[in-house]
């Protein structure tokens, strides 16, 4: 008791709210769709130009899974006026640099320079937009070189499959179901008609959202976007109509084996809603409840205290359509993985059965007001979350209003996503297994 | 009607206007934008320690970094005792217990974690007094446990076996340990055994000689004044005692002879992993410091030579790069690394060889020095965003001894280096007649055509080790089972290898008695059987029987925790056969063939399959047996269950193995033989 009180008085004194710095912003449509937001911050001489377009893994050309990214690769191949091989020699020679991912759900390219090249990124980024080159011989070495980030991720790594194995346990319609960067067959049946076409539906301005962020002078910006993405032609429409999962209602078990690992993991899996629900952020906190710091539940249970676990772990897969919230725990010594599975949904049916004490409510609110004023120290992060709020969440404003939604989140409804997402019928249990060495 | 007009004439004129954009040339850069390179305040204690501020109020936040300039230490049989000591740190204080510190911290939604020779510490402004408050405790008044110690340590040897099967893991242990030598702080590594000889006394005093504050640098960034952080390291760390660093003389790493490539054998790679590499003594304040990283970018920074040979052109990697490091306290290193698929393996060594050559032998051009010193250019400004840049550079100038203003004259630094510079810079620091290629990946595949690799000439001569680089004979991986080699001549040499067939045939009993580990519990196994179908196995745990099977020559029964099952009639018939002493006696009259050949335990073995639902593996070499795989039905899943059979030692002139390994599933349940005992111990109630 004598504690406690000492925990509410820390909190009453140092306030419940920091505020960390607003990010301003400006935003607008061209008239061919292109969304275009502005954000300027003149402390450092440095300028991020990025674009999201919103297509991912789970669009395929004719089914062919890793498609999206393939073609994230065959965008640095050069344009009509950017010769093959060129594109990374302009950005290094104006002393820049690029890159770009591909989620599920969209695909992000960026590149970050000293702010006197502006002009020069918005030139380059127009250029992707407009008027790609793609041909067949760099279809040919992308393939291998896509192969071969396959096997330095995937299937040369410990522990590189378990979310390939989990994806493929708790989907069984949605293309979630299948591995984001492709099977090895569909990365060679890809052909360079199929990419042509996934350009001119998924590769149009409507389908895309541009971002210049940093030391820029917002009128003068705003011209050079008209000028090389105002007359880029508007695409399609674009519809989905990807299939509904099911609930899942019965408890599946599932084995996978890796030749590179030597302790086995444990995987416990739920599927759940879109990151946009309200439920995605409570489960966002459940993590945090579960895994994060030296303190938390399992991590304190597990590994400081019973001395069972290597390392523990839960997270919330977030994506467009359905996520997955993931628990899981490498045993150390000789416990045995349904040790580890017992110790797991006992914390999980705590959180079903009773309410997080006050003072664990008051910590993960503090936890997150700490990483809300971390999210935003960098330019380069800022246009990626201006970027992925606008265009996954619809509402660009979540940049200064997510910690809001988190503050809203009761300790009963923590409660209650557990109840709806967590039950034991609802879970995948994968044992991550040492591949046995004979055959 | 009249806005229409207008807006549709305003729409031509937008048009029109963007008709004549030039997309054809790239558009030309602005004015350069002015850069400030900002100076941290700087103060020292009594103690030694140096402490640097660098004010930012853009976000209420303030970090800290605290860092040990100390020579490396080498920690021989104890290797692991500095990882141990940083795992202990931060975990509690003499004055604050594990969990209330452990608890505050995350309370706070702050950061405490410790290194073995660096700290750091983050949070919101409003809790940083606090947090500077529990770091100074934790560095100055360490929670050393014997407990913690332990449970680290069971961590620490997970840790490592969990890395036995991590190519990139191994090839960069490997790759340090052979550049280095293991007898130097940069080539030793932590493994089962020296990790198992650390005490917590070992970490006191690791700690006690190397954390100390001599050599220490503090590094404060954020929403604070100077005046305050200031007051705030002063009341704090003002109590940590003032000591030097113990200082160590070690053999100088040597480049090889001869230029030649190290092969580790790693049957489950799926990529090799290639490591080309050069020692070079190489200090940041050397003058062609600058020289030197241009010219290793322009080899192999991203988008380089190396990438555009081996990734864009050739497509055998995902990424092909260089590095060069900078120590002041031992050699530097050139390196030159790619992860390509088992088939490149021999053309990637030769691309990367040729790129080595290249640049060496031909000045590069005035576009590739240009887009390098771009490059640098444009990071340096870039960098400047992060306040910790800005401190770091500061932090350099000091402990890498550079001139004053060698951050403020960086851009003409960068500038003023010549086609030629490069050229000797790398000529200086690859030495092209003692390169050292590392390549660890899968023998059978690679192997052949990699023994096939031409350099200056001449074929390049390969050596082989193991995963902890020790000298190893070439890996025998040849699949192929000699010609007219029978299962029945397999069986025929293992049972001459423990004794020979009378000496077996003259066994009537006998009695083994083992004693393993599970789950931290102390397990007994008694096993005693007969020349006459008598078996029987008893596993206890504390003088309890946990289980135990009896079979007599017809008839049996498992008893599990007091359940009793008989046998059934299935069961009787594989044990009939099962129960023999040494059952190969009669398989050895069977024609049974060589069911294949696999590497067990990095050796060759012939696998013979005894039945249905057995098989066994027998050395190619010494002829023993050394593992058995049986599977079983369970509920309509096949269950395959592993024993490993080892350490062959002599009893009454029969050799018999002494550690037994079973593996089902995940679990794995080690047992070492205490004793065997040949035709005495053995009753006929032991079978009852």
């Amino acid at each position: 008791m004598k504690k406690a009180s000492l925990w509410v008085v820390l909190a009453l004194l140092f306030g419940p709210l920091t505020y960390a710095q607003e990010v301003s912003y400006e935003e607008y449509d061209l008239a061919n769709g292109l969304h275009v937001i502005l954000h300027q911050d003149n402390n450092a001489p440095v300028v991020t130009t990025s674009v999201m377009y919103h297509v991912g893994g789970k669009d395929r050309a004719n089914g062919k899974t890793g498609f999206a990214h393939f073609f994230e690769h065959l965008l640095f191949e050069g344009t009509k006026n950017i010769k093959k091989g060129e594109w990374d020699i302009l950005v290094d020679s104006n002393g820049g640099r690029n890159n770009a991912n591909t989620s599920n759900d969209r695909t992000y390219y960026y590149e970050v320079f000293p702010s006197d090249k502006t002009e020069l990124s918005l030139w380059m980024e127009s250029e992707r937009m407009l008027h790609p080159v793609i041909e067949q011989e760099g279809v040919d070495t992308q393939n291998e070189v896509v192969k071969e980030e396959r096997r330095l991720r995937v299937d040369n790594s410990p522990y590189g499959r378990f979310a390939e194995e989990l994806f493929k346990n708790v989907f069984e319609k949605h293309p979630y179901k299948d591995p984001n960067i492709g099977y090895m067959k569909d990365l060679d049946d890809s052909t360079l008609e199929e990419f042509m076409a996934f350009k001119e539906l998924y590769y149009v301005p409507n389908n895309a959202v541009l971002v210049v962020a940093g030391d820029i002078d917002i009128t003068e910006t705003k011209g050079w976007v008209n000028k090389y993405f105002g007359d880029i032609p508007r695409g399609k429409d674009i519809f989905r109509n990807y299939p509904d999962e099911a609930p899942i209602t019965q408890e599946k078990r599932a084995k996978a084996y890796d030749a590179n690992i030597q302790i086995p993991a444990i995987l416990t899996a739920y599927r759940t809603p879109s990151f946009t629900s309200r439920e995605a952020y409570v489960l966002d906190m459940v993590s945090t409840y579960l895994s994060d710091g030296r303190s938390s539940k399992l991590y304190k249970k597990m590994v400081d205290d019973q001395k069972q676990a290597l390392q523990v772990g839960a997270f919330n897969f977030s994506q467009e359509d359905y996520g997955m919230y993931i628990v899981f725990a490498l045993p150390v010594g000789e416990t045995s993985l349904d040790t580890l599975t017992n110790e797991m949904e006992e914390e999980v049916t705590k959180l079903r059965e009773e309410l997080i004490s006050e003072k664990d409510y008051q910590k993960l609110q503090n936890k997150f007001e700490s990483r809300f004023v971390n999210s935003n120290s960098n330019v380069e992060g800022i246009a990626n979350s201006l970027a992925r709020y606008y265009m996954l969440y619809g509402d660009t404003s979540l940049i200064n209003k997510e910690i809001e939604i988190y503050r809203s989140i009761t300790r009963e409804e923590i409660k209650d996503v557990a109840n709806t997402f967590l039950n034991p019928n609802q879970r995948v249990i994968l044992e991550y297994l040492p591949q046995p060495k004979t055959k | 009607m009249k806005k229409i007009l207008f807006s549709i004439l305003c729409l031509c004129g937008l048009v029109s206007i963007q008709a004549q954009v030039d997309r054809t040339q790239p558009p030309k850069s602005g004015p350069a934008p002015v850069i400030k390179l900002a100076e941290p305040q700087k103060f020292e204690l009594n103690n030694g320690l140096q402490v640097l501020v660098m004010e930012n109020h853009k976000l209420p936040r303030v970090s800290v970094q605290l860092s040990l300039d100390n020579a490396p230490v080498l920690e021989g049989d104890k290797a692991g005792v500095s990882s141990l000591m940083a795992a202990l740190m931060g975990n509690g204080t003499t004055n604050i217990p594990k969990d209330e510190f452990n608890e505050e911290v995350d309370f706070m939604g702050a950061r405490i974690n410790f290194g073995s020779g660096s700290a750091y510490a983050q949070s919101l402004t409003k809790y940083f007094p606090r947090v500077m408050e529990m770091l100074a405790d934790a560095t100055i008044n360490p929670n050393f446990t014997q407990e913690e110690f332990d449970k680290q340590k069971d961590i620490l040897i997970t840790g490592i076996k969990s890395q036995e099967n991590d190519v990139a893991g191994i090839a960069e242990r490997v790759s340090d340990a052979l550049s280095y030598g293991k007898a130097h702080p940069y080539g030793e590594f932590v493994t089962e055994a020296t990790a198992n000889n650390v005490s917590l006394a070992d970490v006191t005093k690791f700690y006690r000689d190397n954390f100390v504050p001599a050599n220490a640098y503090m590094v404060i960034v954020g929403d604070i004044t100077f005046e305050k952080a200031k007051e705030l390291v002063e009341t704090h760390f003002v109590g940590w005692t003032k000591a030097v660093p113990l200082s160590f003389q070690y053999t100088q790493p040597v480049n090889p002879q001869y230029s030649r490539i190290n092969f580790v054998d790693m049957p489950n790679a799926v990529q090799s992993e290639i490591n080309v590499q050069s020692l070079t003594d190489f200090e940041m304040k050397d003058p062609d410091y600058i020289a030197s990283k241009l010219a290793n970018f322009i080899l192999g920074g991203g988008g380089q030579r190396l990438y555009l040979n081996l990734r864009e052109d050739k497509g055998y990697t995902y990424g092909s790069y260089s590095g060069l490091s900078d120590d002041k306290y031992a050699p530097g290193r050139f390196q030159a690394t790619a992860s390509v698929r088992n088939m490149v393996t021999d053309s990637s060594v030769v691309e990367i060889l040729k790129e080595l050559e290249r640049i060496a032998n031909e000045p590069v051009t005035e576009d590739e020095l240009a887009r390098a010193k771009a490059k640098y250019a444009g990071n340096f400004v870039m960098a400047l965003e992060k306040p910790e840049t800005v401190a770091q550079y500061a932090l350099n100038v000091e402990t890498e001894d550079l001139p004053a203003d060698f951050y403020q004259k960086y851009l003409e630094r960068v500038n003023a280096v010549t086609v030629q510079d490069v050229q000797k810079a790398i000529q200086k620091h690859i030495n092209l007649n003692q390169l050292r290629v590392v390549v660890v990946g899968k023998a059978s595949d690679v192997l052949a055509n990699l023994e096939k690799v031409q350099y200056k000439g001449k074929t390049m001569p390969i050596e082989f080790f193991d995963k902890e680089a020790n000298k190893v004979a070439a890996p025998s991986f040849e699949s192929d089972i000699p010609e007219g080699h029978t299962g029945q001549a397999v069986l025929q040499k293992y049972l001459d290898a423990i004794g020979g067939k009378d000496a077996l045939e003259g066994v009537k009993s006998i009695l083994m008695e083992a004693t393993g580990e599970v789950q931290g519990q102390t397990l007994e196994m008694v096993i005693k059987g007969t020349s006459i179908n008598q078996r029987m196995v008893d596993v206890r745990m504390m003088g309890m029987s946990m289980n135990k099977q009896v079979f007599n020559k017809d008839k049996g029964y498992v008893e599990a925790q007091g359940q009793r099952t008989e046998l059934t009639e299935d069961q009787i018939k594989d044990m009939q056969l099962e129960s023999k002493l040494f059952p190969e006696l009669q398989y050895v009259m069977a024609q049974l063939d060589i069911a294949g050949v696999a590497q067990i335990n990095g050796k060759k073995a012939y696998k013979v399959q005894l039945s249905s639902n057995k098989a066994a593996f027998y050395d190619a070499e010494t002829g023993l047996k050394v593992q058995e795989v049986s599977t079983q039905e369970m509920n309509g899943q096949t269950i395959s269950t592993t024993v490993g059979v080892s350490d062959y030692k002599e009893v009454s002139g029969i050799r018999f193995p002494h550690k037994m390994s079973q593996q089902m599933g995940p679990m794995t349940l080690d047992f070492t033989i205490l004793k065997v005992l040949v035709n005495e111990g053995v009753t006929e109630a032991d079978f009852e």
